[in-house]
């Protein structure tokens, strides 16, 4: 092969050559890393709540103006819960503390031992005195749901002690116990002489928090059977049959302001509108990087094949007299193909060494994850790939020229 | 000769005009980019309140538990216990202070026709308004006296005072509240700083303002719960007293100094406070208060988010790229121009003039970018302002930005001119001329 002159003749004439291998190289390097932040992205945006249908999943949150004792508001709630299980479409339905997504609720730090001087986890905490594996649709990998006479009703401005039984997700029995089953073990809610312990009866399958973070504590959640009551307000989660969400939603705001003989303050919500507005920031930014990654390749491409043809035109009499000496087309397209490559190789390498910098420039000052091999080796390939295709078009056009014509003028 | 120059330029580029176009454009979305992102940076790390910034501090008194800590580690929270609250409020540091939190309460419109809503409010003291600027429409804030008797007293932002009253003056109305009736002593005019400066932990931070304020010692009076965030390090006994007592910390505070240079007198009034409950047996930790101004304040709560940076940072990146590939475009334009170089060396032109010829040419460039990178990054602004309401409110271009806009697309296109236009000084006449 011949590859020493064109070498040679490369380094005659640094400066263009220079200018793609940089630019292959700045593309790759900012590529990789963004269409690597996209994808991680993309993976906590369409991770699982874990609610069986979240597109028929709402919420309705209720304050009556009535000024009501402890014990009224107790009898409310559980009118009202049965009022919307009432309700024709829906599948379920319980007066509940917080909402998956909805980036407003109660997160608790848990122990496996009371000794502990560092909790072992901070979850999001679901208090209901109604079932919510039944209400929200969730899975029971192990263990078992509350028994009915576990709920109880607690008023939580007199008492601040929990019932002795909780639920907890996989992937926080997984924390806290790696590789044994969670059913029977005692947790604790915080640490130290005071925390308060408590018994896992059953692990649900996936449960995402309320406010569902970026890293590994999305799915750490635990569920206590009380109802909670005493202090104004109550939210209720209802799970409508599928496709009937936004009819029941109507019939059960009606069915509620009909029932009460005092004005009430409404919110419904649905989760899909939850989901929305937690992750806007993380859609936005992934819109963002996408756009930029594609006019960044558009950019890279109409520089490549910009130089591939001006180095073309220039060496057009060359190309002429090379075959007027005897080189076929098929060498003449060699030539050109080998010669980009060894540019785009040079890019790569200078890509693939500032996309490492760039990661460790990121993981140290923006807390983002390590960039993982495979993106740089993908990018890689996709920059020797766009070099021959960029040089073949004008290497092709440039061969087809008869020798006579091309070294008419010399 | 700069204008003579310019009209050469704005020829020469005319004469070649997909070229012009190419480099125009790759300029243009580099500037875009790059604005569009630093824009925003830009109106989420700006200093709201430039002239009394510096003046305005935030005192952090870490009443975290012992077991597990380490001094290295930072503070227990961001918000401070009631018992530390209402203790500097008494403390007469500082010419100003305010204690913070957040409600969401039922509002009862009087008129019968309006029915009742849920309504998102702020219960500091009557230094908050002068504090951070807060326009008045009508009335006036509350009086200390309101405050020390905890009077049920109210502050209206103005477009819950047009949802209630209308274009009516409310000023003396009584509204209900949480079940209680409060009477109407002010209105403010639309106050909706982005961020929330004021009142950084919890809720939305870019949200849409309050909409109504209550006096801090009434809200306690009337065992308001706190509508934001609130942590506990230890279980604590159930009821409003009984939070009131405890370490939980769910309050933000805020102190005006006289001048920046009083902040060295109030951190020794803290030190000895922190020492005094030390004594008392509270504050376990052996941590010193902390003291944020305003900027230092946002600063630690990242106002800027680590994706606004990476925003940022990656669209530079592009930028660069861009600017690489103007290069290789500009190295091709002005190779093809070595004869009509050399004429003009042959004819008395010396390297200089070369050089300022084209480094204009490339500044032309430079300028058509920018206008049309201003235009594109309007574009950029509106679509991330589709957002939210919040991100429409920040994704807005100010003056300085205009400017940085020209700024940074001449500079990069006199950057990316520099090394073509220095190859094109170097051609040598002689040859050139005996090519022809």
């Amino acid at each position: 092969m011949e590859l020493r002159p064109i070498l040679s003749a490369l380094l005659r004439n640094k400066t263009g050559p220079l200018l793609v291998a940089l630019q292959v190289a700045l593309s790759l390097a900012i590529l990789a890393n963004a269409l690597f932040i996209v994808s991680e992205r993309r993976a906590v945006v369409t991770r699982p709540s874990g609610l069986a249908d979240e597109h028929a999943t709402f919420y309705i949150e209720v304050r009556n103006l009535a000024n009501e004792t402890p014990e009224q508001q107790l009898a409310s709630i559980k009118r009202q819960t049965a009022i919307l299980r009432a309700v024709p479409g829906v599948v379920g339905a319980a007066h509940a503390s917080q909402m998956p997504l909805s980036q407003s609720g109660w997160n608790t730090s848990v122990a496996v031992d009371r000794r502990q001087t560092h909790e072992s986890a901070t979850t999001s905490m679901y208090i209901s005195g109604d079932s919510l594996v039944h209400a929200l649709g969730l899975k029971i990998v192990d263990g078992r749901d509350f028994l009915p006479q576990e709920l109880v009703d607690l008023n939580e401005t007199t008492t601040r002690d929990l019932p002795g039984q909780v639920l907890i997700t996989r992937a926080l029995a997984e924390k806290l116990w790696p590789g044994a089953s969670a059913v029977g073990k005692t947790m604790f809610f915080g640490y130290g002489e005071d925390a308060q312990a408590t018994q896992v009866v059953g692990v649900i399958d996936r449960l995402e928090g309320a406010h569902a973070p970026v890293g590994e504590g999305a799915e750490y959640a635990v569920q206590v059977p009380a109802r909670l009551y005493g202090n104004p307000g109550a939210l209720y989660a209802v799970r409508a049959e599928a496709g009937q969400r936004d009819r029941v939603m109507k019939d059960a705001e009606s069915a509620l302001r009909k029932a009460s003989a005092t004005p009430l303050i409404l919110r419904l919500k649905t989760v899909d509108e939850d989901r929305a507005n937690r992750y806007r920031s993380d859609v936005a930014l992934q819109w963002m990087l996408v756009t930029v990654s594609a006019l960044l390749l558009l950019v890279t491409c109409s520089g490549i094949v910009g130089m591939a043809s001006l180095w073309v035109t220039q060496r057009r009499k060359q190309i002429g007299v090379r075959r007027a000496l005897g080189a076929r087309r098929l060498d003449i397209v060699r030539y050109f193909i080998t010669e980009n490559l060894m540019i785009t190789s040079c890019g790569v390498f200078g890509g693939v060494i500032l996309g490492l910098l760039l990661n460790h420039l990121l993981v140290r000052h923006l807390e983002m994850a390590r960039l993982p091999a495979g993106y740089l080796g993908a990018g890689a390939l996709l920059f020797w790939l766009l070099g021959v295709a960029a040089a073949y078009g004008p290497a092709w056009r440039a061969a087809s020229i008869a020798p006579a014509t091309a070294t008419r003028s010399v | 000769m700069f204008g003579y120059y310019f009209n050469l330029g704005v020829r020469s580029l005319r004469r070649n005009p997909f070229l012009t176009a190419l480099m125009v454009l790759t300029l243009a979305i580099g500037v875009a980019a790059s604005i569009a992102t630093l824009t925003i940076l830009h109106v989420m790390s700006g200093d709201p309140l430039p002239a009394k910034s510096a003046r305005l501090v935030v005192p952090l008194i870490d009443n975290g538990p012992t077991i597990g800590w380490s001094p290295a580690d930072g503070p227990n929270d961001d918000q401070m216990s009631y018992i530390d609250a209402s203790n500097l409020l008494k403390s007469g540091q500082g010419e100003r202070r305010t204690a913070v939190y957040g409600l969401y309460l039922p509002i009862e419109p009087p008129r019968k026709d309006i029915p009742a809503f849920h309504a998102g409010g702020l219960a500091p003291t009557h230094d908050f308004f002068a504090m951070f600027n807060v326009p008045f429409l009508r009335g006036h804030p509350w009086t200390a006296a309101d405050d020390a008797r905890a009077a049920d007293v109210v502050v209206l932002a103005r477009a819950t005072a047009e949802r209630l009253f209308g274009a009516a003056d409310p000023i003396g109305q009584r509204i209900v509240l949480d079940g209680a009736p409060y009477t109407i002593v002010g209105v403010t005019d639309t106050w909706v700083p982005r961020p929330r400066y004021y009142r950084l932990v919890g809720g939305d931070r870019f949200g849409d303002g309050e909409e109504f304020f209550i006096p801090f010692t009434t809200a306690i009076r009337h065992e308001m719960g706190n509508a934001g965030s609130m942590n506990c390090s230890s279980n604590r006994d159930p009821g409003f007293a009984n939070l009131l007592t405890s370490e939980c910390t769910w309050i933000q505070f805020w102190f005006e100094l006289r001048s920046p240079s009083d902040r060295a007198d109030l951190q020794a009034y803290l030190n000895n406070y922190a020492n005094d409950q030390r004594k008392l047996g509270r504050l376990k930790r052996n941590a010193p208060p902390g003291l944020y101004d305003l900027m230092a304040w946002m600063e630690h709560l990242k106002v800027v988010g680590n994706d606004n940076r990476l925003s940022v940072w990656l669209s530079f990146g592009f930028l660069a790229l861009c600017l690489v590939n103007t290069v290789g475009l500009l190295l091709a334009k002005f190779s093809v121009r070595a004869s009509e170089i050399g004429v003009r060396r042959a004819l008395g032109a010396s390297r200089a003039d070369i050089f300022r010829q084209f480094l204009i040419e490339t500044g032309v460039v430079g300028l058509i970018g920018g206008l049309l990178g201003l235009v594109l990054a309007f574009g950029a602004l509106a679509l991330i302002g589709m957002q939210s309401k919040g991100m429409a409110a920040i994704a807005h271009m100010d003056w300085e930005m205009l400017a940085m806009t020209f700024v940074i697309s001449v500079c990069a296109a006199l950057l990316a001119g520099l090394l073509p236009t220095w190859r094109a000084c170097q051609v040598t006449p002689a040859i050139q001329l005996k090519s022809q």
